[in-house]
């Protein structure tokens, strides 16, 4: 057999590529810089009817095979790497789960104007405590009626918030890890679908970023994508083709830093020759050339299989992870060979350095890919401690009152939390410079991206002069709406703050957020989502818009004196918090007394951590005593008061 | 001679008392002693509820030869196959070979491999079965894990006798009393009482929950345990303790302070937080060095009171060993829902505290205070603030319960 790529093949690759040379190389420096999106691009990849390669004519796909597709995402890629990760993420990760596991009434409702390129796909899986492992999955779906009640939120989107058709994952049968979690097609713009930070990022700039957040959002039961409990194997499937998008991407990004440095290579001439011909750049080049040849065979190789229905899942993972693997090395020697120049902005191998790292990462990181091949090999692991174990380690910012003011009028909500700081005995008749630095100060007010515009600023002023507090922010509010100095931002990469009092105003909670709040004795948040994390991680609570609430705190707090110098701060105990019974239902064996903890499982007898006394296998014995399941009784529970 | 009394018609006390042995199990000290309550029904059949202790055997064979006069013994129905209760049962079959055993299936195959040669005369009971003996017609309920697997208990349908097995009993011989009424029980036996239980039963709580669940469906007017008195009023008030004590609950807001000192130094810890809390108004304080205090005393008051003070030495990098013991009895007794406070003392690396609290983080729901202290070698100005402190927020975290 020739390993050679068809005719067709290298016609649409120099279709796609005329393309990407005319259209997305002149805008591409641009978009980098400005993390703008190439909204024209997608409309003409539309028109060219390349939004839906890899799927049949009659749902207004291309028809062609997934080699067509992997060359497409490869010659954006070669120009712009932002702008191949649009087209992969769209094809692979937001159109394929419908395309494969949706029903005629949902394809036609939803793949058709994907394929078609009328709407832009995206995928909804990884979360703050979910990534590599799916079964820490958070976002939680109930069946209420005829629809599902969607709650949670997602990170790291992309395509989001452009995309308007997002395929989601979330809870439905808590518990039981990755069997209970399903697939969701989801609308932008629904009741509760808001989306939160656009992530300023290192490379892929031109390709949009960002978190998703569910509040009570009504999904129609029809929306369900394949069966209740399918999610995990539905976004495992999905993640297998995934791959060969990335890896195309990682290719493509290569390529064009690859041909750069071959061409300045030549260009450049150094002791009397083109640099190319001293033997450590000819050798380089020759490196770079074969890695490129490789990572190509297995990327088409990977596509031919999955277009021939064969298994590809372990060959696809391996061209995912060497493709990207070797696509940073390629875009290192690259810049290398450039010198100086390329170290400076606009230079295309200055950015495809950037671009690469992302390849390593995203959809899968390359150890996961690994994880993956190994696997195919010698099989899965034997169970460890499963990540629904490591859920129950609960809040970042340690065990924490979590008393949320949400019933009554917002006066009376406010007025419940003054009084409750007030007996924790802060004293509000004394005051510190808004300005003191958050290491050292006492007690911090700080605006979250909910603040909205910058003149609501105002809001967080008066409130920290009335609460006798320093004026901190979360990092997009520093760092993208810059309304403070980056030396004010509260987090794990910014200033750790750990006084007596924090009051997060219109702050989600992000991780890296709470991580640089975990020694602070008392948190208070005010947050319109009363699903963001930061409630979960806060001593005290009031759901509603700052807007409503900031005012009315601040004049609650505002005793009509000017505030006293405040003391030297001495550092208040941190209120015991009452250990809380396991969320785990137990039970104990009538032969031995052995207590069965789902918590703990029975690992000798190959029984995972996590797994519910209920869903023991009926053949499953008293490890102690050698009693059936059914010789147990359930460890009755308190009422709840 | 015989020593019997009549608990109701048909009914008699057959048991005997032993003040001679000193340990309860070989373990828990006795110092009043112990009864070994057994129970004839004299019916159309005669009925035997249990035996008794090896070492009482002379005495409780002589009741029933009194009692029986020329009748034959007809059953013996074993409730519990432990020896404090099983050991006398062969001499009962050498002397009433015709006697038909009633016990549960495990305590059939107990009986064997304890050596007794009955299994031909064995009727295996279920839940629920019914059995009659003329005017008494009795019911069988088992009570798994109460505290042993074969455990069951008989109630008779036509007095309203349950026959509670080791459920209800109590440390302490009964010296000429029988009836929990004829006593100063809060004053002389409660004591005693929750420390059989707490020891002994406090790990099967969920069964104990599971028993009480089946004896609040009965009509009871007498409750007859394996030690201890016989219950014919204020029924309650014993049952209230066992649900709170196989609830884990704590009977009363009050500190136990237990302490772990070598030279004198931790225990002036411990005095100081007891001073402090009786300054602040909580005075429902026992205090203990747990080198002179048997463990089961502690574990009693730990099950009776709402808050916990650990105070212990490094010993070998270790917790001292008695108090060692004493935090690993509590998680074995399956302790739950206490509030503790833990100081360490130590001179070069003290970590008895930390050490202890990994204990307290593996039991359920036990919550340690946030404020601790780390005591170097002997008490200091801020080492003795910080035991201020911990008393202030024991008043504090009693307030809010």
């Amino acid at each position: 057999m020739l390993y050679q790529t068809t005719e067709q093949h290298e016609e649409l690759r120099n279709k796609i590529r005329a393309f990407a040379e005319e259209e997305v190389k002149p805008i591409a420096f641009m978009l980098d810089k400005n993390n703008d999106f190439p909204y024209d691009m997608v409309k003409e990849l539309a028109k060219m009817g390349m939004m839906g390669i890899p799927y049949e004519k009659k749902y207004g796909g291309a028809g062609l095979d997934v080699i067509s597709y992997a060359i497409a995402v490869e010659e954006l890629a070669r120009v712009d790497g932002g702008a191949g990760v649009i087209l992969s993420a769209h094809t692979s990760l937001g159109t394929y789960p419908i395309y494969a596991f949706g029903n005629e009434k949902q394809k036609k409702k939803y793949l058709v104007p994907l394929c078609k390129g009328e709407k832009l796909g995206a995928f909804g899986l990884t979360e703050t405590n979910a990534g590599s492992d799916a079964g820490g999955t958070e976002t939680t779906a109930v069946l209420e009626g005829d629809h599902y009640v969607l709650n949670g939120g997602k990170i790291f989107i992309t395509n989001a918030p452009i995309a308007d058709t997002y395929v989601i994952f979330a809870v439905t049968t808590p518990g039981i890890g990755t069997k209970g979690i399903s697939a969701f097609i989801v609308e932008k713009g629904w009741e509760g679908f808001d989306f939160g930070d656009h992530y300023d990022k290192m490379g892929i700039r031109s390709s949009s970023t960002a978190e998703l957040v569910f509040n009570d959002v009504k999904v129609p039961k029809e929306n369900l994508l394949g069966n209740e409990g399918q999610g995990f194997k539905i976004a495992m499937a999905t993640l297998d083709g995934g791959r060969i998008g990335i890896a195309a991407q990682a290719l493509g990004i290569a390529q064009g830093a690859f041909e750069h440095a071959v061409e300045y290579s030549k260009e450049r001439v150094q002791f009397g020759i083109p640099i190319a011909h001293q033997q450590i750049n000819s050798f380089k080049i020759a490196d770079m050339a074969t890695k490129l040849r490789c990572a190509r065979f297995l990327i088409y190789s990977a596509a031919e299989l999955k277009g021939h229905h064969e298994p590809y899942g372990m060959e696809s993972a391996m061209a995912k992870q060497y493709a990207s693997d070797i696509a940073l090395e390629v875009v290192n020697d690259a810049l290398q060979i450039y010198g100086g120049t390329g170290y400076l902005k606009g230079m295309e191998v200055e950015r495809a350095y950037r671009d690469a790292k992302i390849c390593t990462i995203y959809e899968g990181t390359n150890e996961i890919q690994r994880v993956v091949i190994a696997s195919h090999i010698i099989g899965k692991p034997p169970k460890t401690e499963s990540s629904t174990m490591m859920q129950q380690k609960g809040p970042i910012t340690g065990q924490r009152k979590k008393m949320i003011f949400n019933s009554g009028t917002a006066q009376e909500r406010v007025d419940n939390l003054v009084e409750s700081l007030k007996n924790d005995g802060y004293d509000f008749t004394i005051g510190i410079d808004p300005m003191t630095p958050i290491t050292l100060a006492d007690r911090v007010v700080s605006a979250g991206k909910g603040i909205g515009p910058q003149k609501n600023m105002k809001l967080i002023e008066d409130l920290a002069y009335q609460a006798g507090a320093a004026i901190g922010s979360s990092r997009p509010v520093a760092e993208t709406l810059k309304y403070l100095p980056l030396n004010r931002y509260v987090g794990m990469s910014g200033q750790k703050f750990s006084g007596n009092l924090y009051i997060a105003c219109g702050i989600s909670g992000a991780g890296q957020h709470l991580k640089g709040i975990r020694e602070a004795t008392t948190i208070v948040a005010i947050n319109k989502s009363k699903n963001a994390p930061i409630f979960k991680n806060a001593d005290y609570g009031i759901v509603g818009d700052v807007l409503e609430i900031l005012p009315l705190l601040t004049k609650a707090l505002d005793n009509g004196e000017a505030k006293k110098q405040a003391p030297p701060a001495v550092k208040m105990h941190k209120p015991t918090i009452k250990k809380e019974a396991s969320p785990w239902t137990s039970y104990v064996c009538n032969g031995c007394g052995y207590e069965y903890d789902p918590a703990v499982g029975d690992p000798e007898n190959g029984i995972a951590p996590g797994t519910t006394f209920e869903n023991l296998p009926d053949e499953w014995v008293c490890p102690i005593c050698g009693e059936s399941k059914a010789a147990f009784v359930e460890v009755q529970k308190e009422e709840e008061e | 001679m015989q020593c019997v009394r009549k608990i109701t018609d048909d009914l008699y006390f057959v048991g005997a008392n032993d003040k001679r042995l000193a340990l309860f199990e070989n373990i828990h000290p006795l110092p009043n002693g112990t009864s070994y309550n057994s129970y004839l029904l004299l019916d159309e059949k005669t009925v035997l509820f249990d035996t008794a202790d090896w070492s009482v055997s002379r005495q409780f064979l002589e009741n029933i030869e009194y009692l029986l006069g020329d009748r034959p013994l007809d059953y013996l129905v074993v409730g519990h196959m432990e020896p404090d209760h099983g050991a006398s049962i062969h001499e009962v079959l050498l002397r009433y070979p015709k006697v038909k055993i009633i016990c549960s299936n495990k305590a059939s195959m107990m009986m064997n491999q304890f050596g007794f040669d009955c299994q031909k005369r064995v009727k295996v009971v279920k839940e629920k079965d019914t059995m009659s003996f003329g005017k008494h017609e009795v019911t069988f309920y088992m009570a798994p894990m109460v505290h042993w697997p074969e455990v069951m208990v008989t109630f008779d349908n036509t007095n309203g006798v349950l026959f509670s097995a080791d459920a209800f009993g109590s440390f302490g011989s009964l010296d000429g009393k029988l009836f929990a009424d004829e006593v100063d029980y809060d004053r002389d036996w409660i004591e005693e009482a929750r420390r059989y239980y707490t020891n002994i039963v406090s790990k099967y709580g969920p069964q104990v929950q599971k028993l009480l669940a089946k004896a609040g469906g009965l009509p009871i007017k007498y409750i007859c345990p394996l030690h201890g008195l016989v219950w014919r009023k204020d029924l309650g008030y014993f049952i209230d303790k066992y649900d709170k004590w196989s609830k884990y609950e704590p009977e009363e807001q009050g500190v136990l302070i237990a302490y772990a000192s070598m030279y004198g130094d931790t225990e002036c810890a411990a005095n100081i937080l007891a001073n402090e809390l009786c300054q602040k108004g909580i005075t429902n304080i026992a205090m203990y060095d747990v080198s002179k205090t048997h463990i089961s005393y502690l574990i009693s008051d730990a099950f009776k009171y709402s808050h916990m003070a650990l105070l212990s030495v490094t010993y070998n990098l270790k917790i001292f060993p008695p108090m060692n013991s004493f935090v690993e009895d509590m998680a074995a007794l399956n302790l739950q829902k206490r509030t503790v406070a833990v100081v360490e003392n130590g001179t070069w690396a003290p970590q008895a505290g930390s050490l202890i609290c990994e204990h307290l983080d593996e039991m359920k729901e036990m919550t340690v205070l946030n404020e601790q202290c780390t005591i170097l070698s002997s008490l200091n100005q801020s080492t003795y603030d910080e035991i201020c402190g911990i008393a202030d927020a024991i008043v504090e975290s009693m307030k809010a319960e």
